[in-house]
């Protein structure tokens, strides 16, 4: 035996202080990789949410011009006012406004055009709705044309030359004298989300893919949530344990990573091309997400429902009850937080995807919003890939402001789910 | 060196209620449990004592077929409550468990209400006809458990809220509640403070007066202080069952003296 008083580990000795010094800087040097890691996410998501809103808030706001207008009985017949020509009345009132300019057909149509061309159709909406204003003047307040939109919020640069800008100095003056008359104001554009898409970015609004997404995501949750639940509960609490289940596993996790893309041609063959589904519409997009969000689903409910502790199985099955009781009355209450949670998640990750609806037609140029499921829509995503897709200015900040909107959804789904899980979470 | 006052020993006198003969326990090709030969007195407390990992726990899950539950657990042999045997197969395992209730080593209320806690098997059994009938149940199985004084203003209330030893009541008197004929405890007192498990083993020593109690126990004082037989298991053996004065003061196996003097285990 050796001395054990001489063979003592020495606290202080040098070699031990190196040590414990390089044991402090790899602890420093953890800390601070992580918490650079973690700035460094912060700067991405500031820099992305900070270029969509610098962007996207010119669309939060719309250019309207205030006109009174003259609807001369000569221009609609009073017994098929929707057939009156409201074109030439709203020429006749830019005129009216512009005494000086020439009277040629193109110096009319450039003064015309700095309304939108959808005041025609608000003036005979208005008129259809009640004959009676035949005859008399009216004040409108219509939205201008995306050109000058952008000119009055400062979009167009006036010193560029002038054979490269879109509007033409006496158009600018023309703009800015109505300006100055008091008669353009720039209200909170709601047709952003009451209007449905359009050809014309003034006139462009989200109602069509909003209501669209809503459907496809009612249809989704509809399919996925019971199936869901069924296919983890049966797979957690009643199936044997042997190979088939476990292939059964291991394909659902397979499944969850599949790309989206192919979760589209899945449903473009087997709903629109062997169904005979129509195409476009919401109904076959929540059929095709549903697939998609299925595995997620099934796996975060197989995950809340092993975390429920086996302590309560015992004891429900102690007094007596069956599986099915266990199941039912315990144990799936007790998972419904996490079964939710990872829901929600699943959902809100269908309401981002874009693949699939491509493929089975949701980007559809479609001008009014769905009534039902089986009308032919759009859905947000897909709205914000056509508007990125047009060359209109003004789709660019749309283009924005609808990510915003659908960032929105995404974050008020994304704080249900930890609201619920918060309430309802168990200490045990 | 135990305390081995006991105050009555009538158990000869006692019928024999559970029959274990030739039982073999298999977790997939491990053998838990090799040729256990028991028979349990009716109304009496029988303790199994043990070192870790020698099959009490298993044998007492085998009397209420909680094994089944376990896919890769195999029961072989034969273990009959009054002469049925537990495991033919017209037995109901569901049923089973009602009649030979359980209390496990940790206390684990449902997250419930004190009273949904109790009227839980009653409810699922449909042995009660109405509110008012449950209510008797719910009360007589809290006072049979002792725990009626101190949670009847609040039956409302989460059984998770109360302490320790509490819970530990409180699921006696969800197991007895459904009227068993055998009690089943796995260690119950071992996740409780000595006056929370003093507490129980009175309870243990009323209960038997109504069924038969089987429990595990690691404590030899707690074996030699509330039960009236005693069976030492080894390495998945049942090495010595008998009257529990007897297997603490005079043990025949050599293995039994030497984990009861603290020489082994």
């Amino acid at each position: 035996m050796t001395d054990a008083t001489s063979d003592k580990f020495d606290w202080a000795a040098p070699a031990f202080q190196a040590t414990l010094r390089k044991r402090k800087r790899s602890q420093l040097w953890l800390k601070s990789l992580g918490l650079g890691a973690i700035l460094i996410a912060f700067a991405m998501l500031f820099l992305l949410v900070g270029s969509l809103i610098s962007t996207g808030y010119h669309a939060f706001t719309q250019t309207h011009l205030r006109i009174d207008v003259v609807l001369d009985a000569d221009l609609i017949d009073a017994d098929a006012p929707e057939r009156g020509n409201y074109r030439q009345i709203l020429t006749n009132t830019m005129q009216a406004q512009f005494p000086d300019v020439a009277d040629d057909r193109a110096a009319l149509r450039r003064l015309t055009s700095i309304l939108s061309n959808g005041a025609q159709f608000t003036l005979r909406d208005m008129v259809v709705a009640d004959p009676g204003l035949i005859g008399q003047t009216v004040t409108v307040t219509v939205p201008v044309s995306d050109p000058y939109d952008q000119l009055a919020k400062g979009l167009i640069d006036s010193d560029t030359p002038e054979e490269n800008r879109r509007l033409k100095d006496d158009e600018i003056a023309n703009f800015n004298r109505l300006a100055e008359a008091g008669m353009v104001s720039k209200p909170l554009n709601w047709g952003l989300i009451t209007n449905a898409d359009s050809r014309f970015p003034e006139l462009a609004g989200l109602k069509g893919a909003i209501i669209g997404s809503a459907y496809a995501l009612l249809i989704c949750f509809l399919l996925s949530f019971p199936v869901g639940i069924g296919a983890a509960i049966y797979l957690e609490e009643f199936a044997p344990k042997n190979r088939v289940s476990d292939l059964i596993e291991i394909n659902i996790n397979n499944l969850a990573a599949v790309p989206s893309v192919v979760f589209g041609l899945l449903g473009l063959a087997v709903f629109i091309g062997w169904f005979g589904m129509p195409r476009s519409v919401p109904f076959v997009g929540g059929l095709t997400l549903a697939l998609m969000t299925l595995p997620t689903i099934i796996i975060a409910t197989r995950a809340a429902l092993k975390a429920v502790p086996p302590s309560i199985r015992e004891a429900a099955l102690g007094v007596g009850a069956s599986r099915q009781q266990v199941v039912f009355g315990h144990v799936l209450p007790l998972a419904m937080p996490g079964i939710l949670t990872g829901t929600i998640i699943g959902l809100a990750q269908a309401l981002g995807e874009t693949a699939p609806l491509l493929l089975i037609g949701m980007n559809a140029f479609i001008t009014s919003a769905p009534a039902t499921p089986f009308d032919s829509a759009t859905a947000l995503p897909t709205q914000i890939f056509i508007w990125a897709d047009s060359p209109e200015r003004g789709f660019v900040s749309r283009t924005s402001a609808a990510i915003l909107v659908l960032l929105t959804f995404l974050i008020a789904m994304n704080a249900i789910a930890i609201y619920l899980r918060q309430k309802f979470e168990r200490k045990w | 060196m135990y305390d081995l006052k006991k105050p009555e020993h009538d158990v000869d006198q006692a019928k024999t209620k559970i029959s274990a003969r030739g039982v073999q326990v298999f977790y997939g090709d491990t053998q838990a449990i090799k040729d256990v030969n028991v028979e349990i007195a009716d109304k009496t407390v029988t303790s199994f004592i043990g070192p870790s990992g020698c099959g009490k726990s298993t044998f007492l899950r085998c009397i209420n077929r909680m094994n089944d539950t376990i896919d890769i657990c195999r029961v072989e042999g034969e273990i009959t409550i009054d002469g049925h045997d537990i495991y033919a197969p017209d037995v109901d395992p569901v049923q089973l468990r009602a009649k030979v209730g359980m209390v496990f080593q940790k206390p684990n209320p449902f997250p419930k209400s004190i009273y949904d806690n109790v009227a839980y098997g009653p409810r699922i059994h449909g042995m009660t006809r109405n509110k008012a009938e449950l209510d008797e149940v719910v009360e007589t199985a809290l006072r049979g458990a002792g725990l009626w004084n101190e949670v009847k203003d609040r039956l409302d209330t989460p059984g998770t809220g109360l302490s320790g030893g509490q819970q530990q009541r409180l699921c006696i008197a969800r197991a007895v509640a459904t009227q068993p004929e055998v009690l089943l405890m796995d260690e119950p007192c071992s996740a409780l403070d000595p006056i929370a498990t003093a507490l129980i083993e009175d309870l243990i020593d009323d209960l038997k007066q109504q069924f038969s109690v089987v429990i595990v126990t690691h404590s030899m004082q707690q074996a030699a202080r509330i039960s009236q037989k005693t069976a030492f298991f080894h390495l998945g053996n049942l090495v010595e069952y008998g009257d529990t004065d007897t297997i603490f003061t005079n043990p025949r196996d050599e293995r039994t003296e030497n984990y009861i003097t603290g020489r082994t285990g």
